[in-house]
């Protein structure tokens, strides 16, 4: 029984290590596209990346702060939304990952 | 939404102050819009097990307050390993042999043990840990860099460690400390009724003629040892064994010595009869108070001694050894010459 909990604990800290370095990746290029947040976790969850708030919104902040995105807070349906888009620069980097991606990718369905 | 608005505000305590407003808006609006899309979709307001089942898939407030904090920590994992390095052997170094000679005292002088308080040594090892790991975080926070880290190359490691081989310069320096010691040694106390020293007279008891031929002849054979050693500088069976058995002896030789108060009597023009007995009983009896001391210093190089005899054995059983890698396995110490 631990040893299953355990087999299953070291899956998920796996799983969370492979889609760390992802999420940026799709959080770039869902952002081509203004959105909130919350539209945004809509996005990508109709893409079957679930992300929850938890993990979305200190990475956009993250991703913000390295000026990759740009963000404007903006009444929409009443109520005050933050609304991100990629900047310049995140484009650029948009690029490059995409590149790089497509080069693991290709690798790892090589080695798999 | 009670629920919600408590939810928030206990995330908001953890928050940095700067970024709180911020985050409670854009986390609120998310929930907020979770909240309604539920509504929606049940086409009714949502009870408070409800909302509390979305609360809780958020996870608890610290932790959701604490992504969207900077990784911190006190020692950083660069540093990490040489604190507790420094740790340990701070540690080890007060506590071990303070230990071991109170352990000692307990069984040879019990009536003496209360030189060394054992409630003293934990608040000894609290104060090293504590300013330990306060340097070291002062370290840390200050951004010292250490300089090894960007300057390193592997020529300048050091060579690979061959616990079996004995450094010529060590035996070198053992023979000349051994002849500069025994020189000494025999020119001052070379046994007679008296002894002259530093213009006191020294009278010792016939006992110490013993002592001191005993000492005489253990030198000389820590001498050879070295000198076999010297022009064979590998450890093997048989010279580990004499080693343990020259350590051995000289151990029960200065023990022996500690506890025989050999000092039958003090002279000095200067010094009063009486004042000089009294110093002859306080010398006697620092002597035999070193004792413990003394026991715990050769317990610790005897145990150096059994463990190179047990590598050894293993060297020769299994082919390889207990600590480190070997590298020159075709050295005299495997065939037990």
């Amino acid at each position: 029984m631990s040893q299953s909990n355990g087999n299953h604990d070291l899956f998920e800290n796996l799983r969370l290590e492979l889609r760390r370095g992802c999420l940026s990746l799709a959080v770039l290029s869902q952002l081509r596209t203004e959105r909130y947040g919350y539209t945004l976790r809509k996005a990508l969850a109709e893409q079957g990346l679930e992300i929850d708030e938890g993990t979305l919104y200190p990475l956009l902040r993250r991703l913000e702060s390295q000026g990759l995105l740009t963000s404007v807070w903006r009444e929409e349906e009443k109520r005050n939304k933050r609304f991100y888009r990629i900047s310049a620069e995140g484009k650029l980097m948009l690029k490059q990952l995409g590149a790089e991606w497509q080069r693991i990718n290709s690798s790892l369905n090589g080695i798999l | 939404m009670e629920l919600l608005d408590r939810y928030l505000q206990a995330i908001e305590f953890w928050l940095p102050k700067r970024q709180r407003q911020d985050i409670i808006a854009e986390l609120s609006e998310d929930l907020r819009s979770q909240v309604e899309e539920k509504e929606t979709e049940l086409g009714r307001k949502l009870e408070d097990a409800e909302v509390e089942a979305i609360l809780k898939r958020c996870g608890s407030p610290l932790e959701v307050a604490s992504r969207y904090r900077p990784q911190q920590y006190l020692i950083g994992p660069t540093m990490f390993p040489i604190y507790r390095f420094v740790l340990a052997v701070l540690l080890i170094g007060c506590v071990v042999p303070r230990f071991l000679i109170w352990l000692v005292f307990l069984l040879v002088d019990p009536a003496h043990r209360g030189y060394l308080h054992m409630e003293n040594l934990w608040v000894t090892v609290l104060y090293f840990a504590f300013f330990t790991t306060l340097a070291f975080a002062i370290a840390e926070r200050s951004g010292v860099k250490l300089e090894a880290l960007n300057t390193w190359s592997p020529r300048k490691l050091p060579p690979v460690r061959d616990p079996n081989r004995i450094s010529r310069f060590g035996s070198l320096f053992e023979i000349a400390a051994a002849v500069v010691f025994n020189v000494w040694f025999v020119s001052l106390f070379w046994p007679r009724p008296i002894i002259d020293l530093y213009g006191a007279q020294l009278t010792l008891t016939p006992a110490w003629r013993i002592f001191f031929w005993s000492f005489l002849f253990l030198a000389a054979a820590n001498i050879a040892i070295a000198g076999v050693n010297l022009f064979r500088p590998y450890w093997t069976r048989r010279r580990a064994s004499l080693r343990l058995v020259a350590d051995g002896l000289g151990a029960g030789l200065f023990c022996g010595l500690l506890k025989a108060q050999v000092l039958f009597g003090i002279s000095a023009p200067s010094l009063p009869a009486p004042k000089a007995i009294e110093l002859t009983n306080v010398i006697n009896l620092w002597m035999v108070r070193t004792l413990p001391w003394a026991i715990v210093t050769m317990l610790v190089i005897l145990s150096f001694d059994v463990y190179r005899i047990m590598r050894l054995r293993c060297v020769h059983r299994y082919g390889g050894p207990i600590g480190p890698v070997v590298k020159d396995l075709s050295s005299p110490m495997v065939n037990g010459n």
